[in-house]
């Protein structure tokens, strides 16, 4: 009983590190302690290991939104002729 | 007004060395955004032409602070130029949003094209985007604002807070909570079932 207690505080735990986990921004870092720790119980526990699978799918799919990443290169390259006006005189 | 024209912006009589060094500052800090610029624009805007004339009109008005800036990470330096620069163009806006979705879904695929790695990947792909969308949908603008910046522009949280004029914080928790809204929408079969490669 207390074992199973302290597996759903660890899921607890880990369900609130799981994105900052797959996103390791630089803003928000985990330790690495923090880190060994959620690794292990994403090793073992299959309900945190599954919703860590959901969101990394997540994130791909959203990182593939049609026409992502590439903007118009015409416009980048307008852009930059804007950009070489403004420096120009300067140079 | 109290302050000389040099603490104002005004691009008028500078000396030649600090012209010179903010032109070289600007090459350096700002030429390398200008697709992240163009493309976050486009999402505040929800419209190519817009998009590029925000950024021309943010171009100008980093041109004039470049020399104030201290070179630390200029892509949220200039993003918050961005926001400030929308925000006097399109005084409509609701704060700490993106463009409306029906304009972010419409005109997003007028950007260059991504094309899918596989013929797989790309029915994958499509059956997957048909739930995303009716989940971003239904998400609160401020929450798929953050999801929008960070997941799909690809931002940092310090980015997206600058995007937005909102704490890194505020990123955070609206990310969070905009991200298990969208998994639950979409269910476990939906993004297990459909996992890309
Ligand atoms: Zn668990």
């Amino acid at each position: 009983m207390i074992r199973s207690l302290r597996a759903v505080v660890t899921c607890h735990w880990s369900a609130r590190r799981i994105q900052r986990y797959l996103d390791a921004d630089p803003a928000a870092l985990l330790t690495p302690g923090e880190v060994s720790r959620l690794e292990s119980h994403l090793a073992t526990c299959e309900t945190c290991a599954q919703v860590a699978n959901e969101h990394r799918t997540l994130h791909r799919a959203l990182s593939r939104w049609p026409g992502r990443p590439a903007p118009d290169p015409v416009a980048v390259a307008r852009l930059r002729g804007f950009v070489d006006q403004l420096v120009g005189e300067e140079q | 007004m109290s302050h000389p024209a040099d603490s104002r912006g005004v691009p008028e009589p500078r000396p030649d060395v600090d012209a010179q060094a903010s032109a070289r500052a600007f090459r350096e800090h700002v030429e390398p955004q200008l697709e992240v610029l163009l493309r976050v624009a486009q999402s505040l805007t929800g419209n190519a032409a817009d998009a590029e004339d925000l950024t021309q009109e943010t171009l100008i008005r980093a041109y004039n602070a470049v020399g104030r800036f201290d070179g630390r990470h200029p892509r949220a330096w200039l993003l918050t130029i961005l926001r400030h620069t929308h925000l006097n163009m399109h005084r409509r806006q609701r704060p700490e949003t993106v463009a409306d979705w029906e304009s972010l879904r419409r005109t997003r695929p007028a950007f260059g094209a991504s094309a899918p790695h596989s013929a797989e990947e790309e029915v994958i792909g499509l059956e997957l985007h048909d739930h995303l969308e009716r989940a971003l949908a239904e998400l609160d603008p401020r929450f798929r604002a953050v999801l929008w910046l960070v997941d799909v522009d690809d931002l940092s949280y310090a980015e997206a807070a600058a995007a937005l004029g909102v704490p890194v914080g505020t990123v955070m928790s609206r990310l969070s909570r905009a991200r298990e809204r969208v998994r639950h929408h979409l269910g476990p079969n939906i993004l297990t079932a459909r996992r890309l490669p």
